[in-house]
């Protein structure tokens, strides 16, 4: 029997010699069935073209740094089966809206700064001395959060988003689920701190629920969801006479 | 393009990467089923309004009294209407299904609370029709 194929079209882009990114077709086996989309990848790297530039690391979903654009939906490259694709062909790209260093690698600078602005720590008005113990926590009160947390920082759930893709100035997804995240733990005291960062015309308000963001989410985090709870939040923090209040 | 780059890698030595800014595509809510209803449900705002404001423009019209007013009856304004209608209802939809999303209450699944909401959009309906149909008499 003649050896299985398939076709991957990869983004090429030299910052040193092309304008604009082009695609490159690979013909490559389609070996075993457990293929995912990195495997091509790594074939290509491997035995075809050297060059070929993408970020990877953990191979199984966790680290969140091969998501890339296939067929034009955001997925994470470990866990995109070449079966489910198989006789058409693939096309990998950068995801969208980043800009693009090279190949399939994408800028990130900007995520990391939107991160940071929200402040991703548990913040307390007052630090309990370190022989105090633990801040401890029913399970109830971790339930409240976890969804949030599952968060792998894969930002295809910016890909996804055209507000983000029209406005980068837009917070986006997941710093808004990652605030909502410590904002709902009962160990963090830091609300006051972030809401002027998500109360922002730049913040939730910028979100006008288009919702691919949870539909691409690999780890079921639902950043959608924590944007319109936090609209309600603010919207009831703004109305309410004590909605200020201390918390 | 433009030339972008971590502020921390934009030493000397190590110039700021040229990258490619790639811009969104006019036809991108053409692409994605998803984008095209999100692109749908903030357009149906355009037709809705303009139909509020000629509603506005009526009550305005029929403060004088009953006498010398007539209502718009056009074919063309009832095929408006209509469409109007259909738009509003697609709107009320999406908007109180978001309800399952956005309240959350202890113990309480999020069908029920969207189910709440719907009960609660055909009791309100009533209501107005109710009244309306009171004064007509
Ligand atoms: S919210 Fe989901 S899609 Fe967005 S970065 Fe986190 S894990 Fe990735
Ligand atoms: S390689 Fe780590 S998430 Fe895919």
């Amino acid at each position: 029997m003649a050896e299985k194929r398939i076709t991957v079209r990869a983004t090429r882009f030299d910052p040193a010699k092309d304008k604009a990114p082009r695609l490159q077709s690979y013909d490559i086996p389609f070996a075993d069935e457990s293929m995912v989309v990195l495997d091509a990848l790594n074939h290509i790297k491997a035995h075809v073209d050297g060059s070929l530039s993408y970020r990877w690391s953990c191979r199984m979903g966790i680290c969140g740094s091969c998501g890339m654009m296939i067929n034009g939906i955001p997925k994470l490259t470990c866990n995109a089966f070449l079966r489910d694709y198989w006789p058409r062909s693939i096309t990998v790209e950068p995801l969208n809206n980043f800009p693009i260093v090279r190949d399939l690698v994408i800028d990130m600078e900007d995520f990391m700064h939107k991160l940071k602005s929200i402040k991703p720590w548990i913040i307390r008005k007052q630090e309990y001395p370190l022989g105090a113990g633990e801040h401890r926590q029913t399970m109830d009160q971790i339930d409240e959060f976890r969804q949030f947390s599952e968060c792998i920082n894969c930002m295809l759930c910016y890909a996804a988003c055209p507000v983000y893709g029209l406005n980068n100035e837009f917070l986006g997804p997941a710093a808004t689920a990652l605030a909502r995240r410590y904002d709902l733990d009962s160990r963090d005291q830091g609300i006051k701190e972030r809401l002027p960062v998500l109360a922002n015309s730049e913040g939730v308000w910028e979100c006008s629920f288009v919702g691919e963001c949870s539909v691409v989410c690999p780890k079921g985090v639902d950043p959608a969801k924590a944007i319109q709870q936090t609209k309600l939040d603010t919207t009831m923090r703004f109305v309410l006479p004590y909605g200020n209040r201390e918390e | 393009m433009k030339a972008l780059g971590g502020a921390e890698a934009a030493d000397s030595t190590h110039p700021p990467p040229r990258v490619y800014k790639p811009e969104m595509p006019r036809g991108w809510w053409l692409r994605q089923r998803h984008y095209f209803l999100y692109i749908i449900r903030e357009f149906t705002a355009l037709p809705m309004a303009l139909w509020l404001l000629w509603l506005l423009y009526e009550i305005q019209r029929a403060s004088n009294g009953p006498k010398g007013y007539y209502p718009p009856s056009s074919p063309a304004f009832i095929v408006f209407s209509i469409i109007v209608l259909a738009f509003a209802l697609y709107h009320t939809y999406t908007f109180l299904s978001l309800a399952g999303v956005i309240i959350h209450i202890k113990g309480v699944p999020s069908r029920l609370i969207v189910l709440s909401q719907f009960a609660a959009w055909l009791v309100a309906s009533a209501v107005i029709a109710a009244v309306l149909i009171g004064f007509a008499r």
